[in-house]
């Protein structure tokens, strides 16, 4: 129960972050970008749309996660 | 530079009738569209940016054709779907929950190498002597795939229904992930996820179902994706020819697809792996003498 618990959290955390995460991505241009996103690049106005989608796809993958193991435990998704 | 100049009308119907087939057997689309212009002597060039717009047009006529073919399947697996986000939970009951499940697993690992591999290996091995010695690798994992494979058990349950039982997420996040081989010319998408398939314990008609519905979403959405660039500059004089290519495309897509899903009721892999291992190896031999 308690590793269920961590288990949520952690995907809920996760799954913000990596919103927030494919915000940035599609908001700010390749030079603005933190020095530890991939796809920053000095000088450059490219904005990394895909970056920002990959981001957001498993951000909202992990929001799912959270929403089933988070349900009734007569069915899990691991099951 | 006129892009008309680069791709003609009979130029465009020979590659999307080509796209059609290629993409759905399973002996790499992007392989032969790298190989078959060097070997007909045409000026079209794999990153050139005029035939990725026109590849996109011919990626979408075959999304389409294959969400179709499978429509009243994509429905059942929508409801189901949505029957499990409702119900908080996937019932072991409901295979098209299941099955719409691992379809999304399997399709997040190849989106995201997709988005994030996609332009730099296609730089690095768009070379048409590339794309023939993957090409023959390509039929090396075909028939590895065919004498390693498990033996599918005898079942008369319906074929969703099987893949749901026999498919586990593992399974269904490798099977996805090895989609992205297709990103390197030469090597199949539907090749690498039927070939999994095998491996899981699928049989060959359950694996290209399984190949069919993954890919669906992956080649529709990489086309969407690129779709504002037919329309942009980068489309300027290859619209029409975009547009022939992508109906020749389509058509040629559904025959294969009824073609592969009666042919794999009876048949294995290893006619293609022969035809790749054998194209490929001639095709390398001659990009090495010429």
């Amino acid at each position: 129960m308690r590793n269920d618990r961590v288990l949520t959290l952690a995907a809920v955390v996760v799954g913000t972050i990596l919103i927030v995460i494919a915000i940035v991505y599609w908001l700010e241009p390749a030079k603005s970008l933190p020095g530890f996103f991939p796809g920053h690049q000095a000088g450059s106005s490219h904005h990394h749309v895909k970056h920002g989608i990959a981001a957001f796809l498993v951000g909202i993958a992990c929001f799912v996660f959270a929403w089933f193991r988070t349900g009734p435990k007569r069915a899990s998704p691991a099951a | 530079m006129i892009a008309a100049a680069l791709i003609t009308y009979p130029q465009a119907i020979v590659l999307g009738l080509l796209q059609g087939v290629s993409e759905l057997f399973p002996i790499s689309s992007l392989g032969h569209s790298v190989i078959l212009p060097s070997l007909l002597g045409w000026n079209i060039h794999q990153n050139d940016p005029y035939f990725l717009t026109f590849l996109v047009a011919t990626h979408l006529a075959t999304a389409i054709v294959l969400f179709l073919f499978f429509r009243r399947d994509w429905v059942r697996i929508l409801r189901g779907i949505g029957r499990s986000l409702r119900d908080r939970g996937i019932d072991p009951a409901d295979a098209d929950a299941k099955l719409g499940w691992l379809l999304v697993v399997g399709t997040i690992p190849a989106g995201i190498l997709g988005l994030l591999l996609q332009d730099s290996l296609r730089k690095l091995f768009a070379s048409p002597q590339y794309a023939a010695i993957f090409l023959t690798l390509n039929g090396v994992m075909l028939y590895g795939a065919e004498l390693l494979r498990r033996r599918a058990p005898e079942s008369a349950e319906e074929d969703d229904v099987r893949i749901a039982h026999t498919v586990s997420w593992r399974d269904a996040t490798l099977v996805g992930a090895a989609q992205a081989l297709a990103l390197i010319p030469g090597f199949s998408r539907s090749g690498a996820t039927m070939g999994g398939g095998l491996l899981v314990g699928l049989s060959h008609k359950d694996a290209a179902r399984f190949a069919f519905l993954l890919a669906t979403p992956i080649i529709g959405a990489a086309a969407v994706l690129k779709l504002p660039e037919l329309y942009g500059s980068q489309g300027n004089g290859v619209r029409g020819q975009a547009l022939v290519g992508a109906l020749c495309a389509a058509l040629t897509a559904w025959l294969a697809v009824r073609f592969l899903m009666r042919f794999f009721e009876t048949q294995t892999l290893v006619p293609f792996a022969v035809y790749c291992f054998v194209a490929g190896l001639a095709c390398t031999i001659y990009f090495a003498a010429t």
